[in-house]
């Protein structure tokens, strides 16, 4: 019996301390709940995406489609299984539909098909599923980010000069899909420019990169004029490296991603080009998207969030600004 | 009296699982989503493999014994499992393969700790490291995928054929559970293992032979933890070397709250399967009333803490 009053006491107290606000679908029957689930929930990535999500949330409502965002990540970040649960518990509660950032282009592929079949269609965001049984996928153009960065490194060089990649990691789907962008392009657009390495990889951490490219620096560093990294670890590593010995500002360097610490180095002139995404747009579609196929409307089977070139000219653009500096406060209260 | 007592114990878990189900089919705004048919479905597939690791865990723990390295288990053998596939074997061969490596680190546990004379706890947690890392170093660091086989079917929301209801891998843990009752309960070897629980001294004496028995138990339990590997692994249809860290802790949680005592001699599957399913509840019903994550967490952490709670209480009167 005091195992039961105990379990009672522990419940209680776990309702009495829970804010008031879950779905609830009760009160209007045409209001479109969207679970939208990340990798993870701590990474700023993340939550530009959230308020994406809710922004695209509250314009839908004023428009007259009453629609309620639920975010939900993992328990544990970047673990698979419980990525998996929630799909299922989404698929189970039976939202109107899911929007998905998939931790794994394979391991997602079961929970998706089910919940597909038990009548909870999903549109995929940011990383791709090895499956057809989706929506849309929602995603940066990682190809194009790679396109951009090759541009930049031609202007930067006047179409001449060596260059060296420094790839992320095997098998990143999305970082490959960026070398390659960048080489073909650079290959295509710029033939006297010349590649002497791209099959050294910068390895998961910036720790991994920062060896990487010390080595790679130590080896190509005199005869190199040109440096892309397909990463934010990936660049943050080079930058460092770079930094140690020197020759920072010396070479001209395109990376990718944003954190502040480029946006200084851009300033200081040791960073010549950044490529970023957008995932507050990435939010925003990825419910938009989601909603227009509920509703019946035809869509895209694969949407460009759109990738854009940050430099030392345009860094103090209104355009580049929103971008990184998403809005934030105004929709995650 | 003692029958009473007795009584309780047993059905102590149900209220609470009853318990649990009733808060949250209250909480929930359609008062049968909870029971639906999909969603038992969900809770029950998302068990097994905590079910099935409970089962040898309450072995081990009846035995007075711990194993930490369940998680690393799990991954080592879905990886193993999934490295065999690829290699060509039929998937049958892979699915022994998976059990019989969790058997073989279970063995090396009890060897660890009957001849070295090393503590359980310290065991198991050198051999939570080891098999994480020996997965990884075979996976190359990397998740292993596979061509789909029958093993992917394991654990689906809908099962072919339908008249399954549930996946095929919820019917393999119930046997299992079944079975392993049945063995604890009326086979000399169950009671062997209460009785080196109860008191490892007074065991010996009465001439069992505790190291073997011990070798044994630790031995059956990996092979239960190898066939959770599996599952796991067809769960995410892919061997994954990172998967299930913690859920050790999970499974451990599960006999507790199932009214297993770490200080060995009591436990039951019944009580365990239960535990499993309390918690696995929970963190569905969390989730359908719409409560953020560190919700469950407090919850299910306040659980375990009041069902040990209770396990020194009972162990003190």
């Amino acid at each position: 019996m005091r195992k039961l009053l105990l379990l009672l006491l522990v419940l209680t107290f776990a309702i009495a301390c829970t804010p008031k606000g879950g779905p609830s679908t009760n009160n209007a029957k045409k209001k479109l709940t969207i679970a939208v689930i990340p990798k993870g929930t701590t990474h700023e990535f993340w939550k530009s995406i959230h308020a994406g999500s809710n922004k695209a949330a509250s314009e839908l409502t004023a428009q007259g489609t009453e629609v309620e965002v639920i975010w939900k990540g993992p328990l544990r970040e970047d673990d698979r299984e419980q990525q998996i649960q929630v799909v299922e518990g989404f698929a189970a509660q039976g939202v109107s539909g899911i929007v998905l950032a998939p931790l794994d282009n394979r391991a997602l592929v079961r929970p998706v098909a089910d919940a597909d079949r038990a009548g909870v269609p999903t549109v995929i965001i940011d990383s791709g599923l090895e499956s057809d049984e989706f929506v849309s996928f929602v995603a940066t153009d990682n190809r194009k980010g790679g396109t951009l960065a090759a541009d930049r490194m031609g202007q930067l060089l006047n179409g001449k000069g060596k260059v060296l990649v420094l790839r992320y990691a095997e098998g990143s789907a999305s970082t490959t899909e960026r070398e390659e962008g960048f080489i073909t392009q650079l290959k295509a657009k710029f033939p006297e420019i010349e590649i002497v390495s791209m099959d050294q990889y910068a390895g998961a951490t910036r720790d991994t990169a920062k060896r990487a490219s010390e080595n790679l620096l130590n080896r190509f560093g005199d005869v190199v004029q040109g440096i892309f990294t397909p990463n934010e670890s990936s660049t943050a590593g080079m930058l460092l490296a770079l930094q140690d010995i020197g020759k920072a500002g010396k070479v001209s360097f395109v990376g990718f991603d944003s954190s502040q610490t480029f946006i200084d180095a851009i300033n200081a002139n040791q960073l010549h080009g950044i490529v970023v995404q957008n995932p507050f747009n990435m939010g925003y579609l990825g419910v938009r998207t989601m909603v227009d196929s509920l509703l019946g409307k035809p869509v895209e089977k694969k949407i460009d969030t759109g990738v854009m070139l940050v430099t030392k000219e345009n860094l103090q653009s209104p355009e580049v600004n929103a971008l990184l500096h998403p809005p934030l406060d105004q929709y995650l209260k | 009296m003692v029958d009473l007592k007795q009584n309780l114990n047993r059905l102590g878990p149900v209220f609470g699982l009853l318990l649990v189900i009733g808060v949250f089919s209250l909480l929930v705004d359609t008062p049968g989503r909870l029971l639906s048919p999909n969603n038992l479905r969900i809770v029950l597939s998302q068990t097994v493999i905590v079910a099935i690791g409970a089962i040898g865990m309450t072995l081990i723990i009846i035995s007075g014994g711990i194993d930490l390295a369940v998680g690393s288990t799990i991954a080592l053998t879905g990886v193993v499992t999934a490295l065999a596939i690829n290699a060509g074997f039929p998937p049958s061969i892979a699915l022994l393969s998976g059990i019989l490596v969790g058997g073989f680190v279970g063995v090396i546990n009890g060897l660890v700790i009957t001849r070295l004379k090393v503590v359980p706890f310290i065991a198991t947690l050198g051999m939570l490291g080891v098999a994480r890392g020996v997965a990884k170093w075979l996976a190359n660091q990397q998740t292993v995928n596979m061509p789909g086989t029958w093993l992917n079917e394991l654990l689906v929301m809908f099962p072919k054929p339908s008249w399954l209801l549930v996946a095929p891998g919820v019917w393999i843990a119930i046997i299992l559970a079944v079975c392993a009752a049945i063995v604890l309960r009326n086979t000399v070897f169950g009671r062997r293992v209460f009785a080196l629980g109860s008191n490892e001294a007074a065991a010996r004496a009465c001439g069992i032979a505790t190291d073997r028995l011990k070798i044994w138990i630790y031995g059956i339990a990996g092979l239960l933890f190898g066939l959770a590997g599996v599952m796991q692994m067809s769960r995410l249809r892919q061997g994954d070397p990172t998967v299930a860290a913690g859920s050790e802790l999970d499974i451990i949680a599960a006999v507790v709250i199932g009214g297993g005592s770490l200080s060995g001699g009591e436990g039951s599957i019944w009580g365990s399967m239960i535990g499993a399913l309390i918690m696995a509840f929970l963190r569905n019903g969390c989730q359908q009333v719409g409560w953020p994550n560190y919700i469950q967490e407090i919850i299910i952490g306040a659980i375990i803490v009041v069902a040990v709670a209770i396990d020194r209480w009972r162990s003190r009167s």
